[in-house]
């Protein structure tokens, strides 16, 4: 992945006035997510773990963003959308049903489950899901690419992008209260924002970087 | 005892005394130089003096604001800097004659007044909307440059003041001194009014006192514009009295627009967005300015009656 | 006027934990101007019999609570949602602010089932106004009178001059933020404070225009471009339809209803009416609702039921009787049908420029050309557009959602996110009685059976849908934008279900917004749109309620209450 924005991390205005303490609140109990299942059960996490790896895959060059952990973490809550497609069972019982009906889906298609594919079957299979191709037993009439759009792709792009490090790589301003913006304008940046590079400035664009704390 | 009054006046309202003071004593040097053109050029000097801090300031932040994208946005920096020393200069000289580097930095800032009077309409122009409210509130702000053409007009006046000999009234142009400076006062006077009243307007007139500076100097002005015309040999005693208001008006508002920074979201602490997105702290002075040359006309008037 | 002794309204306790404990009791309420700040609150007890019970607090409840208490009645305000000091509570996050959104579940169904919560529900004392977007603008005149003067929908039982009249009181109440002349219409007063400076977003939406010879406008907001009492300027922060954190934003929380606390309302927050309660005269008695853990009766001599679009009808459902075995004030059976979302289709694009629409209010230019102009058109009603600026969460879905892209492609786009731009309508759909809110048999966590919600679009929808994103596409073409695509499925705002008119047979309140059936029984908020529009509703829901206020005050004086 190219680094359109090197060295920018909106954690380094934390202690600037784009942040408040209410929101230093919220995102360092965010930043403490990790680890453990308390919703999944292990299995089911490794299979979340798979199939966020190919949502939205990651660069090895930085400290991942913990996908699975931050969905366990709305499942445990029960954080509802506030609305709900007849087709489709309550939040916790969709992703039960989703996840189990995913493996079998491997295991009928490849002998193996989900995790024990490789990449690119792995996304053969999901792409079947988003088709609503997959059927049978396992989805117990929830169709399969209900549960891929409303459940599986947003819950996991939700989760993907309530962490500091996605806002970081694309180069939004993130917090923004007290001090918001003062250069509205086209190719216009206040300080306090990510500085792209674009291509021939890159040394520039990081010393920017460096600044906006 | 007038006199007098009038002076401790203008050092009260005067940035520039201490700079003044290191030059010299300047109410011995006025009264030697009593009734002679110096003095009022001097007092020219300083009203331009004024301006240039004001116009230094406030390009400095909105054009800070603006990135500096474009390499002419240093300009009024340079400009008004070099005004500003001109006029320190200035008002600490007590000879006659126009000085050359001044004249021609006072030039220099009327005339990049005036290009960055057509870079800010061009501006304007340009946006989606052209001439639009909108885009007069927000885009380059059409009336801000002329400030540093006013600063340059002051001090331009200052040494045409000073080029006069000793003794007989002054002339600028073949015409009576004070009277010319008033009228291009007056004339300021009413330009900067439109500039506040434009802003003020922005920020929907939501404090009563956002009507101060369209009230109290445009009645300056037309007080100023009457002694242009008007009789030499009159006592304004009220129009000095209210030009001297309007200069302190022109600091009040730097106070008035500090408390409107600090009511902005984050107040003080978020200052490097409400020093740039509140009220402009260093423009309302260009009123002190102002009013300072209109306060040096009146002074030339009553010094040289022309009839 | 109810009895004005006044009584201990709950526990004392400090609260800081707003959506599980109540902080408007004991005589005070929230300061929302203020870190853990309070205003006196007059309180009334169970049995007082108060003039009005008003359920719900956003645009149409909370605007009437004000307007009802300066006439003096003694008012009751009741509100799901918690009460939150905006200055304390709301954080600078997309996901946690989720907390402003009705996110209790509602099954959807339909054709095209809608999505609700974010964009068009609210939980919140002050409703829906406390996230949304702030765009304040007046119905195009005819529109009161689709039927007779455009040919579709139904006539509306009001007129538009007095309306006009009712939005400028609206426009001073908000100190609407708006251009000096606004371009279409008849002529309208100025607004109250000067428009928004344009982000570059709304300058793309600008160039579109000029180049497609159409003409456009800084949009008219509810968020002050200048300082007014404790509300400072908008700092363009972006958040906007996540909760304003500044106060800048003038939403009901922060501006009917201190009001209406000073003139002697009490607002009841976490208070969910369950229940309207009727006598064996047909007359409302007062509410049940459910507050603390356990449910409660409020006396009164007048209900209003002001729970928007899904909650309103809802109620009246859940309250029926052997009297009203249909619901309250159903007898036309149009009670939960007509429901009418707005088209809220948008075309996105990417520009060579940075552009980081996340700076500002989202929507800071627009234009309403095709609401007034209807050459050209193959369909009914209109629709204005306006300029986007989502925050990443909601574009990685919109990314994901609509534009159906997962894995590397979503990461390749989103990297783009700087340089995106988009066009947004605010359409008109039809009313159609096939689309409707009824009871499904799933019980929310109070017991109540949850809102079953069934859309459809019909032809016109989807012609007048196609038109705009055909227009919008071109507009984006005009300014070099790359990449273009139509994000086809989104809609917003909610209104209908219980329609008001001249005829009881086929509406449900009249003009008063007085259900024909009970006469003390009203309903206040979008619900009693004949119609929509192709505007943002919420200058009209309260410019609806005022005029309600007015004839409310009229009809006491006649002794006609």
């Amino acid at each position: 992945m190219s680094n359109r924005y090197p060295g920018y991390d909106v954690l380094a205005k934390r202690h600037t006035p784009s942040w408040n303490e209410q929101t230093r609140r919220v995102i360092d109990k965010r930043l403490a997510i990790s680890g453990e299942p308390r919703f999944f059960t292990a299995q089911e996490y490794a299979l979340v773990g798979a199939i966020c790896a190919r949502i939205v895959p990651q660069p090895s060059d930085r400290a991942p963003i913990p996908v699975a952990a931050l969905l366990d973490e709305k499942l445990v809550l029960n954080a509802l959308d506030g609305y709900r497609d007849a087709r489709l069972p309550p939040l916790r019982e969709a992703w039960r049903r989703g996840l189990r009906a995913l493996d079998e889906a491997a295991r009928e298609a490849h002998g193996v489950g989900f995790t024990r594919l490789d990449a690119a079957e792995q996304d053969a299979l999901l792409k079947r899901a988003e088709e609503g191709k997959l059927e049978g037993p396992a989805w117990e009439g929830m169709p399969s690419k209900l549960f891929f759009e409303k459940r599986l792709l947003r819950d996991i792009v939700l989760a993907y992008y309530a962490h500091p490090t996605s806002w970081s790589e694309i180069g939004w301003g993130g917090p923004a209260s007290p001090r918001g913006y003062v250069r509205m304008g086209f190719n216009r940046r206040d300080p306090w924002e990510a500085a792209e590079a674009h291509g021939d400035d890159d040394a520039k664009a990081l010393r920017e970087n460096r600044r906006v704390g | 005892m007038r006199l007098r009054s009038r002076r401790s006046v203008q050092h009260f309202a005067n940035p520039l005394a201490a700079l003044d003071r290191q030059a010299g004593d300047p109410l011995l040097t006025a009264r030697l130089d009593r009734g002679s053109a110096v003095r009022a050029a001097q007092r020219l000097n300083r009203a331009a003096g004024t301006l240039a801090i004001a116009v230094l300031f406030d390009s400095a932040m909105e054009h800070y604001r603006g990135s500096f994208h474009n390499r002419a946005m240093y300009t009024p920096l340079v400009s008004a800097s070099l005004s500003l020393l001109a006029s320190a200069h200035g008002t600490a000289d007590p000879r006659s004659g126009a000085h050359k580097l001044r004249d021609g930095i006072y030039a220099f800032a009327g005339l990049a007044g005036i290009a960055g009077t057509a870079f800010h309409v061009y501006n304007i122009g340009k946006r989606p909307g052209g001439f639009s409210w909108l885009n007069l509130f927000y885009s380059a702000p059409i009336g801000a440059p002329m400030a540093l053409s006013l600063s340059g007009m002051l001090g331009f006046l200052s040494e045409r003041v000073r080029d006069n000999p000793p003794g007989p009234p002054p002339l600028i142009f073949g015409l009576p001194a004070g009277r010319v400076t008033a009228a291009m006062t007056s004339a300021g006077l009413l330009g900067t009014v439109g500039e506040a009243g434009l802003l003020h307007f922005r920020g929907a007139y939501h404090d009563p006192a956002m009507f101060l500076p369209v009230s109290v100097p445009p009645l300056a002005a037309a007080l100023l514009a009457e002694s242009a015309v008007g009789r030499s040999r009159v006592r304004r005693r009220f129009t000095t009295w209210w030009l001297r208001f309007t200069a302190l008006l022109g600091f009040a508002g730097v106070g008035f627009h500090s408390l409107g920074v600090a009511r902005n979201m984050g107040g003080w602490r978020n200052w490097s967005q409400n020093l740039l997105n509140g009220p402009p702290l260093p423009a309302p002075p260009s009123f002190t300015g102002l009013a300072l040359a209109g306060l040096a006309a009146l002074g030339l008037m009553e010094d040289h009656p022309d009839e | 006027m109810a009895t004005t002794t006044r009584k201990r309204c709950g526990r004392t306790g400090v609260s800081d934990d707003p959506q599980h404990v109540p902080r408007a009791r004991d005589g005070r309420a929230p300061d929302v101007f203020r870190h853990g700040g309070w205003v006196p609150m007059r309180c009334y007890g169970e049995n007082d019999e108060v003039d009005f019970a008003i359920v719900g607090t956003g645009a149409g409840g909370g605007t009437l609570a004000c307007r009802l208490a300066e006439a003096g009645f003694s008012v009751v305000a009741l509100d799901a949602g918690p009460y939150w000091r905006p200055l304390e509570d709301f954080a600078s996050d997309e996901h946690e602010q989720t907390k402003l959104y009705w996110t209790d579940e509602r099954i959807v169904d339909g054709e095209n089932p809608l999505q609700l919560g974010s964009n068009n529900s609210g939980k919140s004392v002050g409703g829906s106004t406390v996230h949304f977007a702030m765009v304040s603008l007046r119905f195009r005149p005819e529109w009161f009178k689709a039927r007779s003067k455009l040919g579709y929908g139904a006539d509306w039982p009001l007129d538009w001059r007095e309306m006009w009249d009712y939005y400028t009181e609206v426009e001073q109440a908000l100190k609407i933020s708006g251009p000096v002349r606004y371009p279409w219409g008849p002529k309208r007063p100025r607004y109250p404070y000067r428009p928004h400076e344009l982000n570059a977003a709304a300058l793309v939406l600008a160039q579109g225009a000029e180049a497609m010879g159409i003409d456009w406008t800084p949009t008219p907001l509810a968020t002050v471009s200048a300082p007014r009492g404790l509300s400072p300027p908008c700092v363009y922060r972006g958040f906007c339809t996540l909760g304003c954190s500044t106060n800048a934003k003038q939403s009901v929380l922060i501006t009917w209803l201190p009001r209406a606390l000073a003139a002697g309302a009490e607002i009841r927050d976490l208070a969910m009416v369950g229940r309207v309660e009727v006598n064996e005269a047909g007359l409302a008695t007062g509410v049940h609702y459910h507050r603390e853990g356990a449910w409660h009766f409020q006396r009164a001599r007048n209900v209003v039921v002001a729970g928007y679009a899904i909650e309103t009808p809802r109620l009246l459902l859940n309250s029926a009787t052997a009297r009203y075995p249909d619901g309250l004030a159903n007898s036309s059976g149009l009670v939960g049908k007509n429901l009418m979302a707005q088209s809220n289709q948008a075309v996105w694009g990417l520009m060579e420029d940075e552009i980081r629409a996340y700076k500002g209010p989202p929507s800071l230019s627009m234009t309403e050309h095709w609401n007034y102009q209807d050459r050209g058109k193959d369909f009914f009603g209109g629709y204005c557009y306006m300029s986007q600026g989502p925050l990443p969460a909601l574009w990685a879905t919109t990314q994901a959602g609509a534009h159906g892209l997962w894995g590397d492609a979503l990461m390749r786009d989103m990297e783009k996110y700087n340089h995106q731009v988009g066009l947004k309508i605010v359409g008109e759909m039809l009313p159609q009685k096939r689309n409707r809110v009824t009871l499904a048999d799933e019980k929310d966590q109070y017991g109540l059976p949850i809102a079953r919600v069934t859309y459809s679009w019909c032809d016109n929808d989807k012609r007048l849908i196609e038109h705009s994103l055909r227009f919008m596409t071109q507009a984006l073409e005009a300014v070099d934008a790359r990449d273009i695509w139509r994000q086809e499925d989104d809609t917003c705002h909610l209104n209908g279900t219980a329609r008001m008119g001249d005829d009881p047979r086929t509406s449900v309140v009249n003009a008063d917004c007085r259900s024909w059936d009970i006469s003390n029984l009203w309903i206040c908020d979008g619900s009693v749109f004949p119609t929509v529009g192709g505007v943002n509703p919420s200058l009209t829901i309260q410019a609806i309620a005022c005029r309600t206020a007015d004839r409310i005050r009229a009809l006491a004086a006649r002794g006609e209450l």
